[in-house]
């Protein structure tokens, strides 16, 4: 049991003030602008809650959080498994799976605005690796004007980018189980989805809690990437929740981009709130 | 004998799909691709990376990356050490309220912050400066180090502790002489999460920087224009993934365990 000192607050104290000043003290001034009418910083006026009935009453925010949420569900579906099941399979590669590491690291690190420009200059039917053997299979990707495809590109592209994290995390759940273990099942004959579901999985349940909450916010709000490939098209098919945020702020409209933020900030507050009670976080005791 | 090759096969696409497109902006950013004298488009040649040295705009946005990523750096490991500290040896009042801040903000979309931020920052004088960016990048490394120095402080036993207290060190000499040592590993693994995410962030770095001080992500934005010269973007952008390859050789034998974290 760890001793009570309330003391310790003040080895807390440098962290604290950082995050006061960069993280509470713009969220407080985003809930003041998000409560007035802003023409400019010399010109505003109150009008209290208008601004969020606005938003959450109207359809187009219906259909990017609709957009958001399905592109979160797709995103978690395929790299969660997927990211899991490579974990497993590194795992048995002996020395060998610090490249393995080393390689599903690799995209971690290439520049946001990069990705995109990586991605479509890879898949450009004249120039492109991927588009030139495409086009010589006779497969047209006009993901410029089909939604669907112009999807396709967006979760591929975003799994090329996080899957490492997702493998990294499992792998480093895995990396913690003993070998008794695997030898104790392997005496009692049990299957491979028994080793699974009873030793492999409560082991890595608590990174995978992990990944699953920064997959879902970040791909629940994507901007950088969507915006680069499509701004959103074709016809709105890919207009994701931050998206229309950054469109509001670049149109100058504070007050109303200033109530949109608050509103997506609640949302990710009360999916973090509910994952902290899934997980059990808050009972964290050592 | 078949789940040997099953396996390879699939590492084999696994290789193919994570090295495609980088292999493409590296084969690309050694080839010439504007019409140039004397030289005929699609020819191999190093001219994009002597372009990079010849244009001070490129060569001092490498150095302002590297500055704001490093102050960065330093604010979360210097900032984050104490805390990881008292969270992973003591409770106290807040404690738990205190992870919940760090984990909602770690997972705030910098867009939602960018707006009210930048008018702090301008008011402060803090924009276009390194400074500027390494301070509000604090707002999702801060949480990261402090969770993956809390794995590796926690793993050091509590005995540890008291032997260096009776022998006379204070708080801070015991966490500066005795413990930074012993947690070593766990530092590097921060540093390189912290260098990582402030390497790549582009919205914070993009607001922050309207005059001056330009990233090198913003840097390769402006080259595009009327008739882009794509090599020598695809040279830029190899040239800013090299502190990122070196950061993870530097770390290889530990990423994994960095994230072994108690959740």
């Amino acid at each position: 049991m760890k001793p009570y000192r309330n003391e310790a607050w003040l080895l807390l104290l440098p962290a604290a003030g950082l995050m006061g000043f960069i993280g509470v003290v713009p969220l407080i001034a985003v809930f003041n602008y998000s409560l007035h009418d802003i023409f400019s910083l010399a010109d505003v006026h109150w009008v209290g809650a208008e601004w969020y009935e606005e938003i959450i009453t109207s359809d187009r925010f219906h259909a990017s959080l609709l957009r958001s949420l399905l592109f979160a569900a797709v995103v978690l579906s395929v790299q969660v498994p997927l990211g899991v099941g490579l974990a497993l399979l590194v795992r048995r590669t002996g020395r060998w799976a610090v490249m393995l590491l080393m390689l599903v690291a690799l995209p971690l690190v290439v520049p946001w605005n990069m990705i995109a420009m990586m991605w479509l200059g890879l898949i450009d039917p004249a120039t492109g690796i991927v588009g030139r053997a495409l086009a010589a299979a006779g497969v047209v990707f006009d993901w410029k004007f089909t939604a669907w495809q112009t999807w396709v590109l967006l979760v591929v592209m975003d799994t090329w980018h996080w899957i490492g994290l997702v493998v990294i995390l499992a792998y480093a759940g895995l990396s913690g189980i003993s070998p008794d273990y695997y030898r104790a099942a392997a005496i009692d004959g049990a299957s491979r989805v028994a080793v699974f579901r009873f030793i492999e999985l409560p082991k890595i349940a608590a990174p995978l809690g992990i990944v699953l909450l920064l997959r879902f916010v970040d791909s629940f709000m994507i901007y950088t990437e969507a915006f680069a490939i499509n701004a959103g098209g074709p016809d709105m098919a890919t207009h994701f929740l931050a998206i229309d945020l950054g469109e509001e702020i670049k149109g100058f409209s504070y007050g109303s981009a200033a109530a949109r933020s608050m509103v997506y900030f609640l949302i990710v507050i009360t999916v973090v709130w509910a994952f902290v009670r899934i997980s059990g976080l808050s009972r964290q005791e050592a | 004998m078949g789940g040997l090759i099953l396996r390879l096969a699939v590492f084999a696409l696994l290789a193919l799909f994570i090295l495609l497109p980088l292999a493409q902006t590296f084969v690309l950013s050694f080839m010439s691709t504007l019409p140039r004298e004397g030289m005929v488009e699609g020819q191999w040649s190093l001219i994009n990376y002597r372009n990079i040295l010849a244009e001070p705009a490129l060569r001092e946005s490498i150095l302002n990356s590297l500055i704001y990523v490093l102050l960065n750096v330093a604010l979360c490991i210097g900032a984050g050490l104490p805390a990881a500290y008292a969270l992973s040896r003591y409770r106290f009042a807040g404690d738990r309220h205190f992870l919940f801040l760090l984990l909602a903000f770690r997972v705030t979309p910098p867009v939602v912050l960018s707006l009210p931020i930048f008018i702090l920052f301008a008011n402060l004088g803090l924009v276009n400066s390194p400074v500027g960016i390494a301070l509000v990048h604090c707002l999702f490394n801060l949480p990261i180090a402090i969770w993956i120095l809390e794995s590796f402080i926690s793993a050091v036993p509590r005995e540890f502790d008291e032997t260096a207290f009776l022998d006379g060190h204070s708080l801070p000499s015991f966490i500066l002489r005795l413990l930074v040592p012993a947690i070593a590993p766990g530092i590097g693994v921060a540093a390189f999460f912290c260098f990582l995410f402030s390497w790549v962030e582009v919205v914070f770095a993009r607001i922050l920087t309207v005059t001056a001080g330009k990233p090198i992500t913003m840097a390769i934005n402006a080259l595009f224009g009327f008739q882009t010269d794509i090599g020598l973007v695809m040279a830029m952008t190899v040239v800013s993934l090299i502190p990122g390859l070196g950061m993870i050789w530097f770390v290889r034998n530990h990423i994994a365990r960095g994230f072994a974290m108690r959740a």
